[in-house]
């Protein structure tokens, strides 16, 4: 097959990321280490699902692309038992473990395309999330934490501390705006887990690697949201994995565009991000006070509604 | 005497470029396979919409001493059609795979092509007489009426333009269920063994309806599967002999008498991972691509990724000479794995030999030392195992000037780059040289590109 790859321009100082050992001990390398991993792995997913040829696939090229899978998730799976923060995943629902043992990893060569993680659960686009592999043998990567794409791909955030300070300051903006969506989000990822819990399945799952690892050390910021969620011994693929899809299925990405003003509505509705000058605009025949510039943001739940209906009508 | 070393390094040439000029490859064009015959007269080429292309060289013109004669089309066929299994809704892909010859025993020739699945016997005859003078029969085939025959001749050949034909002679199909990767004629000329991702079967050539398997690596469970062979090759000399090698880099070697099913090997050749260069793609750039025996028996070549190795069969635990093709690649293994190139599967193959002279150990070392392969942006690379010089050589048709001798190019991994270097940046991954091959007598190489054949010669003094 011929490699899509061509004429690249690259920086003249890339990094050699990629090619060389980083050693998950190390301190600042860890999260370019974590990152390689997790781009390695979306991209080897990718590649699994994402591909329906007309005739069969290479048995070699799955083999291979399977085992990398399968060495990460050990890795991680090796990291978690380290972590006592780290929560897996809670099992899996049965239906979804039926249809995915039809359509088990590309060695059956039976005929039916694995389903795609996106018709089960509803989670961000696979691409939104993946780090183009150019991106790991830039330089900058690793440490700005603003990162310039073109294209529809979406970087996750780019360094664990970046992650979690713009993380954690718009879910304190958000709390401190709208308490009520955070409930709410909290009230269905609960919800979303108990219903996973109750139905065990030891078969693999397929999902869409969407997040980056770095995640699985968000479990402090985790805090405000209630809930048990069991650790399990997973003997699937990627059943450690499936919790972050899990809790952020119906999260408003527009959260990681660090844009306070866009969330103001929280998880109850997928919108496109609403700017505070649109907001203003929609409230203003709705209101019986005048909104003034610098207090947008005080509303309360009703008023909360009145947008929703002018938005969701429109 | 064949690049014997010293100073007699080869210089090469350009001779000649078979295929399309333009720029848009068409899918079918794409060259899957090279291979010259046992004399060198004729060179093979399969492609990816099933056809075979024979060039035959001319009778080198005496009077032309400056370049060896050139090769020209000699036949045309469709070796392989595209079939549809049915029972999985798949395609199984026309593309050939291998072409190997058999040594010929008379008139006609002999090769094995093979697709994903079949593997076809071909005979490739000449016909450059027809008879003439039926007595029952006019000129064009028409019945003559008896009653208008007076007399009696006897028909006589007469000469007619050259017509080769191709005709399949046998088919042998039905025996593999995974994608076939390699062909190798045994050295009894009798027998032929085909390799698959999990299975190796053994055959006669006279006998299509069934075979031997002789290996089998499928588990019990496919879920637990983490390797798959990737080439087979029969020994040069001992008929029960031949290896196969693995994508996770091992090279097995198997004889044929030890038991029916191969199973277990008699030796089992795998370097140990270098702990300075473990990457996540580590496994993938170990899987070997080709494995091909000198011309002697006693090393074996393998290709992965990044280097050619040179195997002595007396020892396993590692190999006796390592070359880097494109060591420049090693840190930008995550790209190329994205784009897939990563899975490219590049040959490898050995100088051509004189046989008689083999024999005599005292020019041993004289013999069997160069090794060629491809790489990307059309270089190839070639590397002298007595001097341990390698040199970088380019298929492109601006180097198309008869007995101007190639220029060396080079890749700047990193730093300045200097002039007339190319940096790796620029490297066009979609221009990649996955075969090629050596004339068995004589310096003559095979290079194929996308969808062209170059001919390189050495400059002829």
């Amino acid at each position: 097959m011929l490699g899509k790859g061509g004429k690249r321009k690259f920086d003249e100082h890339e990094d050699g990321l990629e090619g060389k050992v980083v050693s998950p001990t190390d301190g600042p390398s860890k999260v370019s280490y974590t990152l390689q991993r997790q781009t390695i792995f979306n991209i080897s997913l990718m590649k699994l699902y994402n591909h329906r040829p007309l005739t069969e696939p290479s048995l070699q090229k799955t083999v291979l692309i399977n085992n990398m899978l399968r060495r990460i998730q050990e890795e991680l799976k090796q990291e978690g038992s380290l972590r006592p923060m780290f929560m897996a995943a809670s099992q899996p629902a049965d239906p979804l473990s039926d249809n995915f043992r039809e359509a088990q990893p590309a060695f059956s060569h039976l005929a039916s395309p694995p389903l795609l993680p996106a018709d089960l659960v509803s989670t961000m686009p696979l691409e939104s999330c993946l780090t183009p592999a150019s991106l790991l043998e830039d330089d900058t990567f690793c440490t700005s934490p603003a990162v310039q794409h073109d294209g529809p791909t979406k970087p996750p955030p780019p360094a664990l501390q970046a992650v979690k300070d713009s993380f954690s300051s718009a879910l304190d903006e958000i709390e401190e705006l709208c308490p009520a969506p955070t409930s709410a989000e909290a009230v269905a990822a609960e919800s979303a887990a108990d219903d996973s819990k109750a139905q065990p399945s030891e078969s693999n799952i397929h999902k869409p690697e969407g997040l980056p690892e770095s995640r699985t050390a968000e479990p402090k910021l985790m805090d405000p949201l209630p809930g048990n969620f069991e650790i399990t011994a997973s003997t699937g693929f990627l059943t450690d994995l499936t919790l972050d899809d899990i809790l952020f299925a119906d999260i408003d990405t527009s959260m990681y565009d660090f844009d306070p003003c866009t969330s103001a509505t929280g998880a109850a509705s997928k919108m496109a991000p609403v700017s505070a000058d649109e907001l203003l605009k929609t409230l203003a025949p709705y209101s019986s006070q005048p909104v003034t510039p610098n207090q947008p943001f005080k509303m309360d739940l009703t008023e909360l509604d009145h947008i929703m209906e002018v938005l969701v009508g429109s | 005497f064949l690049g014997a070393g010293g100073g007699n390094d080869i210089q090469w040439c350009f001779s000649q470029v078979k295929g399309a000029v333009d720029d848009d490859v068409a899918e079918a064009d794409i060259i899957s396979t090279v291979e010259f015959n046992h004399s060198g007269e004729l060179l093979a080429t399969g492609d990816k919409g099933g056809r075979v292309v024979i060039f035959q060289q001319e009778q080198e013109n005496k009077t032309q001493s400056h370049s060896r004669g050139e090769y020209n089309v000699y036949s045309t066929f469709q070796s392989h059609e595209p079939e549809f299994d049915y029972l999985k809704s798949l395609e199984i892909e026309e593309k050939i795979n291998k072409i190997r010859w058999l040594p010929q025993k008379n008139a006609a020739q002999f090769l094995l092509s093979t697709n994903d699945k079949t593997i076809k016997l071909w005979k490739i005859s000449e016909r450059d007489k027809r008879p003439e003078g039926y007595n029952l029969k006019e000129e064009d085939g028409r019945y003559r009426d008896p009653t208008t025959v007076t007399t009696l001749r006897v028909p006589v050949f007469r000469p007619m333009d050259l017509m080769v034909e191709a005709s399949p002679r046998r088919i042998f199909a039905n025996a593999h269920t995974y994608h076939i990767n390699s062909i190798s004629i045994n050295s009894d000329y009798e027998t032929y063994l085909s390799a698959d991702d999990l299975r190796i079967n053994l055959w006669h050539l006279e006998i299509t309806d069934r075979s031997f398997n002789i290996v089998d690596i499928k588990p019990a469970n496919m879920e637990e599967l983490t390797e798959v062979i990737t080439a087979a090759e029969f020994h040069p000399n001992s008929c029960s002999t031949f290896v196969y090698s693995s994508s996770k880099g091992t090279i097995r070697l198997c004889d044929m008498r030890a038991s029916a099913l191969c199973d277990r090997h008699s030796k089992l050749f795998e370097e140990p991972e270098d702990p300075s260069n473990r990457s996540f793609f580590s496994e993938i750039i170990s899987s070997i691509s080709d494995v091909k025996f000198s011309h002697s028996g006693r090393y074996m070549m393998t290709r992965d990724y990044l280097s050619v190795k040179i195997w002595d069969l007396n020892m396993e635990n590692r190999p006796v000479e390592t070359y880097q093709v494109h060591e420049y690649l090693r840190s930008k293994l995550c790209s190329l794995y994205e784009n897939d190139c990563i899975f490219d599967k590049f040959e490898c193959c050995w100088n051509g030999s004189d046989r008689q002279v083999e024999f005599l150990s005292l020019f041993a070392s004289a013999l069997s030392n160069i090794v060629m392969t491809g790489s990307y942006n059309n270089f190839f690379r070639m590397f002298d195992r007595n001097t341990k010089r390698d040199i970088t050589l380019e298929a492109s048709r601006e180097n198309n000037k008869p007995r101007t001798v190639l220029k060396p190019r080079k890749v700047c991994a990193s730093g300045k780059r200097k002039k007339d270097e190319i940096s790796v940046d620029s490297l066009d991954f979609n221009k990649k040289i996955l075969h090629t091959a050596w004339h068995p007598k004589e310096n003559i190489i095979a290079v194929a590109t996308t969808n062209n054949l170059y001919i390189f010669q050495d400059k002829m003094n």
